[in-house]
């Protein structure tokens, strides 16, 4: 035995005596072992008080040794790893280990917070609704910023998560939740069966209770059936045994999520490794082999530090060898509960007396306590006596009415056993009441699942190995494995007689739910209140809706609610169950998606170029696009882009615009179908040839612009706004194959085959002459505006020139396969040098456009029609076309519809911003009177002035009045003039030239 | 005149590392990009998926993929890539678009995929474990064998995925992603499978 560790038995458990760890707890140094988990630890230490409660501060112990823990939370590691409300009892014990008590100040031992018991009249349950009504502005400046401070769990680190997480698929025939008898048992089965298994055990060692509980199977002791078994398992090719890892939940079609806490056990991952990890589990049957969580019954004082659940002292005692109690007392009701009696014998421990709430107690029993020297009271625990030390002394009311007094420094309580439901139930699945264990146990489950052993009510040994193996047998049958299984394990059952009892009426609190201080009296109050269906006693007094989520009281509640209305239990009935089963941490639902990788990222063919050049990105969806090239001594982003935009138009330049969607459209039918998807005619554009196009949805609104070329007779090269590039490719899919299946026409996306680049500016002829093969006619003859062919580069490379513009220029755009697109930049630098080229990004672009008056993303912004962009003369009579009859449709013609139009302030010198809304002058500015908003603006370097588009009430009728400009947002209110949108070239001479 | 030098460069030319990349040790996955590569989009024209299936027969000497699976003929893989549609993935131009033409002038559409994609094959004893991560198809040898072949998604981003012939006993998975996508996935997988520890490399050669 080591250091301070006073509460350590010699020998047994599953604990490894020779690799000693030391730990801090509150700062204060202790020593454990492997094998231990904190709360263990702790125990072994004689360190009773771990915690204070959520809201009256009381001094809190450890209830229980699994995940369904409600007091022992503590707040594990520090600085950015720190951790709040875990729960000492699942957390594995490693060297260095610090934690820290919770919701405390300034010290566990001395919490001033705790004057809140004095006022606990006025926390009652729905106490926030009741007492801090008035006056309501009160609500978020004072009372609510007092509770917090006041009541409440661990703090959250505050820092970036330092560790990484993944997320993982898996696939098999079945999943089975927990490694107990009976999730062996069907492992067994299933496996020797052939089929593809997966075995998840939260805790840290196979076995579930036979770990603390022992027993003979097939004639070996547990932990010999036990070893026995996993080497059977892990020597069968396709099961995979998974611990630290929680079934949590489950989903549509057979998918299970489950969370693997990898490298929760060690300070800090290992190098390269994650933290936790989510698995997705997608299998065919699934064996819910949980086990039950022993229940609480509630009686005055059951929350004192000392006060552990029956089951949970013999865990202590059995595998980690560690005493809670020197002088132990039992309150049960059940047979079960002697077992921890039984234990603290064996153990060496003092047995101060069993209360046995039941009439009678097995002679068996009855010899162990007249053998142990114990007396054997009828009765019910009434009121402990203890505090932050623990339990000292026990009242008792004896049957029949007399009064007793028990000394001890640990009260053990069993009131019998809830089946952990949880999994059968996510489905919205409502258990079922057994009158002979009384508990809820399953009543179907989600497709596929099936509950077996303490989950399913069997509480024998033996009954748990038979229901196990069978299910595990069956599953794999149902998966379609048909191996031999083998023999069944076989064990004895323990008889298991109960008496209920849930609550012992007396005075002083006692506790239903610990965790978040629900009362019995605040479930009588609820009740007296009319909120007596079990869903509004959860609301009203939050009982089940901590982190435990209720696994220790939510049946105790129930019960106590029964009772008082004088409805039955099962009348009463339960709340919905709702995944997860134990709290899962975001990052882990994260995976790798945080940060820079919170989604992907798609780069330009031109990206690592531009990035050479010094490029500004701009995140335009998943894209990363240049926004604009700073040059040296530029003071700030507009000096650049002015400076890009200047070089476009008095030169050249270029700009990458492969983001564009790119779709080949081919077949015989090829026209015919791009007439019914677009407004305008297709099927009669020349080979060789570029057309603007617009599409609109189904309810008349435009969808989508871009350029369309013929390639060939039965090939159609279609583009699309970039952010809509995967939104046409699906519609025109779904236009292919559902509502025109008829039309002979294939599509296939091209986006990332081509890296495109519009070229711009008077000299592009010029740096074009430098690139293209010198047999191309490039002159207005032999490339006409909207001209589209293949044409040759020097050096022989093939490409695409298309002779469309966005900038109003002079303007190509040229094509060539996406891993030539870095070189194209680069050449197109060579070429263009004699002529200043300048490369220009996605700013300078869209100055040019608004200048040029085109519209883009904030004019086709899900509400406008063509007419409203200016467009509607392109709208076809000769033809039917998607969206046609809906845009005839009376709203969407009115002629007060807000329509695009140019905007520039009448003070040359202020800046416009978009989002200012429209107001008449001498209106007042609000709804009745708001005519639209300005939705594009720029800097124009051609007007030197800022410029923009806006979306008026008639506005092309209104060119040159003087309207208001209204911005809220910014405070600001000045005049602006409307104008023709086309604010540069407008006859378009520079792009035909 | 100035010079014009034509380079092709890989989406992954920058991305790519060779050499080991995190963990020590033996690596447990070997990732190779496999550069250059002939990539064509095969799609049945209306109603003539009969005529589509025999100009494959002829020409490659097997039958096109009617189900997800990657066919191997003499020097292309016929990857299935939908209903009455397939990719044709080969080296050296034998069978690049203007070749193929022909063999299915009137049956099909083509369209060349050959720079809109990146390929990247992926071995070693942590094959499986890492696609386990970014993907949700079952890769069990006795579900996912050699030869077969998923039209699905990683992270967020479309892939075809298929089996190819093992190698050292091990399995290979080759995946084609979406070009401008390829870098943010190699970091994807690259992150997933650092714990295993990854040597990484390129080559001009299918695996």
């Amino acid at each position: 035995m080591r250091g301070n560790q006073a509460n350590r038995l010699n020998d047994g458990g599953l604990i490894d005596r020779s690799a000693p760890l030391n730990f801090r707890f509150d700062g204060k140094a202790f020593s454990g072992f492997e094998g231990d988990t904190l709360a263990s630890a702790l125990v072994a230490n004689g360190v009773k008080l771990v915690g204070r409660s959520f809201k009256y501060h009381r001094p809190r112990g450890i209830l229980t040794a699994g995940s369904e823990e409600p007091n022992a939370l503590v707040e594990l590691r520090s600085g950015a790893r720190r951790e709040p409300n875990t729960k000492a009892t699942t957390a594995e014990l490693y060297e260095g280990l610090e934690a820290a008590s919770q919701n405390r100040w300034p010290s566990l031992n001395f919490d001033v917070m705790s004057v809140n018991q004095l006022f606990a009249p006025i926390f009652v349950a729905g106490f926030y609704y009741k007492t801090f009504m008035w006056p309501a502005k009160f609500w978020e400046a004072i009372y609510e910023p007092a509770i917090r401070r006041a009541a409440g769990l661990g703090r959250a680190a505050g820092l970036s998560d330092p560790d990484h997480y993944d997320k993982v698929w898996a696939h098999c025939d079945v999943v089975i939740a927990g490694s107990g008898p009976a999730g062996l048992a069907a492992a067994l089965a299933a496996g020797r069966s052939g089929a593809r298994v997966i075995l998840c055990e939260e805790d840290f060692v196979l076995g579930g209770r036979l770990l603390a509980d022992g027993g003979t199977i097939d004639g070996l002791s547990a932990a010999e059936w036990v070893a026995r078994t996993v080497a059977e398992l892990e020597a069968l090719p396709d099961v995979r045994i998974m611990t630290r890892t929680t079934l949590f939940g489950v989903y549509d079609g057979g998918t299970y999520g489950a969370i693997e806490r990898v490298n929760d056990h060690l300070p800090a991952p290992p190098e390269h490794q994650v933290r936790q990890r989510l698995w997705r589990i997608v299998a065919k049957r699934c064996v819910v082999a949980a086990g039950a969580i022993e229940r609480p019954i509630v009686f005055a004082g059951n929350d004192t530090p000392g006060v552990m659940m029956a089951s949970a002292m013999r865990s202590y005692i059995n595998r980690y060898a560690a005493t809670p109690a020197r002088r132990i007392a039992l309150f049960t009701n059940n047979e079960d509960g002697w077992r921890t009696a039984e234990t603290a014998i064996a153990a060496g421990l003092q047995v101060a007396a069993v209360i046995d709430a039941r009439p009678d107690v097995s002679p068996a029993h009855r010899s162990l306590a007249s053998k142990g020297g114990f007396p054997v009271l009828h009765g019910s625990v009434s009121g402990v006596d203890g505090g932050k030390s623990g339990v000292r002394k026990i009242s008792v009311s004896l049957t029949g009415g007399a009064r007793a007094e028990v000394e001890a420094d640990g009260l053990a309580v069993s009131g019998g056993w809830n089946p952990a439901v949880g999994l059968t139930s996510y489905h919205r699945g409502r258990p079922k009441w057994r009158d002979d264990i009384a508990a809820f146990v399953p009543d179907g489950a989600p497709p596929g699942m099936v509950a077996a052993g303490a989950a399913n009510g069997a509480f024998g040994l033996g009954a748990c190995l038979r229901e196990g193996f069978e299910a595990g047998a069956t599953a794999a049958r149902d998966a379609g494995r048909s191996g031999n299984t083998g023999s069944m394990p076989v064990a004895d059952d323990a008889a298991f007689s109960l008496t209920p009892l849930w609550h012992v009426a007396g005075k002083g609190k006692a506790f239903v739910d610990q965790q978040h201080d629900v009362t019995a009296s605040d479930v009588e109050l609820a009740q007296r209140e009319g909120f007596q269906s079990v869903e509004h006693l959860k609301r009203y007094t939050t009982l089940g809706m901590a982190t435990d989520q209720g696994k220790t009281s939510n049946v105790a509640g129930l019960a106590i609610m029964a009772a008082v209305s004088g409805k039955s239990i099962p009348e009463t009935g339960t709340t919905i169950y709702r995944p997860p089963y134990v709290p899962v941490a975001i990052g882990a639902f994260a995976g790798h998606h945080r940060d820079e990788n919170f989604h992907a990222t798609r780069l330009t063919p031109s990206h690592h170029w531009a990035a050479e050049q010094g490029a500004i990105f701009v995140d335009t969806g998943l894209w990363k696009r240049a926004q604009w090239y700073p040059r040296a001594g530029e003071k700030d982003w507009l000096e650049s882009v002015t400076r890009e935009v200047k070089a476009v138009r008095s030169g050249v330049g270029f700009c990458d615009v492969s983001t564009l969607g790119k779709i080949d459209v081919h077949g015989p039918d090829a026209g015919a179908f791009l007439d019914r998807v677009y407004i305008n005619a297709f099927s009669s554009l020349a080979v060789g040839k570029a057309r603007y196009g617009l599409m609109l949805r189904e309810d008349g609104i435009v969808y989508d612009d871009g350029t369309t070329s013929r390639l060939a007779e039965d090939h159609y090269f279609l583009t699309t706004t970039t952010a809509k590039a995967g939104l046409v490719m699906q519609h025109l899919e779904f236009c292919r194959q559902v509502l025109f299946p008829e039309l002979d026409v294939q599509l296939t996306s091209v986006s990332d085959q081509w890296a495109q680049f519009s070229i711009a500016g008077p000299k592009t002829r010029d740096l074009l002459k430098e690139i293209v093969d010198p047999a191309e006619d490039l002159s207005n003859e032999g490339f006409p505006f909207m001209g589209a062919r293949e044409v040759k580069l020097r050096g022989g490379l093939k490409a695409r020139l298309f002779r469309i513009s966005f900038s109003g220029e002079m303007a190509f755009e040229i094509s060539v396969p996406a891993r030539y697109g870095e070189a194209m930049a680069r050449n197109l630098m060579i070429a263009g040098k004699p002529f200043g080229v300048t490369p220009y990004g996605t700013e300078a672009l869209g100055v040019m456009r608004i200048e040029k008056g085109h519209v883009a993303g904030p004019e086709l912004n899900g509400t406008t029609t063509a007419a409203d962009l200016g467009l509607g003369k392109m709208m076809s009579t000769k033809k039917d076309f998607i969206g046609r009859v809906m845009a005839g449709r009376e709203a969407l013609t009115a002629l007060n519809r807000q329509v695009v139009v140019g905007i520039k302030p009448t003070d040359k010198a202020r800046r416009l911003r978009s989002g200012a809304h429209i107001i008449p002058k001498g209106e007042t500015p609000g709804p009745d009177n708001d005519q639209g908003y300005v939705t594009s603006v720029c800097f124009s370097p051609v007007l030197d002035q800022w410029i923009g588009l806006g979306l008026v009430e008639r506005g092309r009728e209104r060119i040159g009045e003087i309207v208001r400009a209204h911005d809220p947002l910014r405070g600001e209110d000045y005049d602006v003039e409307l104008c023709n949108s086309v604010f540069y070239d407008p006859d378009g001479g520079r792009q035909r030239g | 005149m100035a010079d014009f030098s034509w380079d092709v460069r890989s989406p992954l030319d920058r991305a790519l590392v060779v050499g080991p990349y995190g963990a020590q040790g033996d690596a447990g996955l070997a990732l190779t990009e496999i550069r250059d590569f002939d990539l064509v989009q095969v799609m049945a024209r209306r109603g003539k998926a009969g005529a589509m299936t025999k100009a494959t027969k002829a020409h490659f000497g097997v039958a096109a993929p009617e189900t997800p699976k990657a066919v191997a003929a003499a020097d292309a893989t016929l990857i299935w890539s939908g209903p009455d549609q397939f990719l044709v993935l080969s080296k050296g131009g034998r069978h690049a678009l203007e070749m193929l033409a022909p063999v299915f002038a009137g049956s099909a559409s083509l369209s060349d995929q050959s720079h809109a994609r990146a390929l990247i094959s992926v071995s070693g004893d942590k094959a499986r474990a890492t696609l386990a991560k970014l993907s949700s198809i079952d890769l069990h040898p006795g579900v996912f064998g050699v030869g077969a072949a998923a039209a699905t998604s990683m992270d967020h981003t479309s892939v075809t995925l298929w089996r190819g012939r093992d190698r050292s006993g091990l399995a290979v998975f080759n995946l084609l992603v979406f070009a401008t996508f390829a870098e943010s996935l190699w970091h994807t997988i690259l992150d997933s499978a650092a714990e295993y520890g990854v040597t990484i490399s390129h080559s001009e050669e299918f695996a």
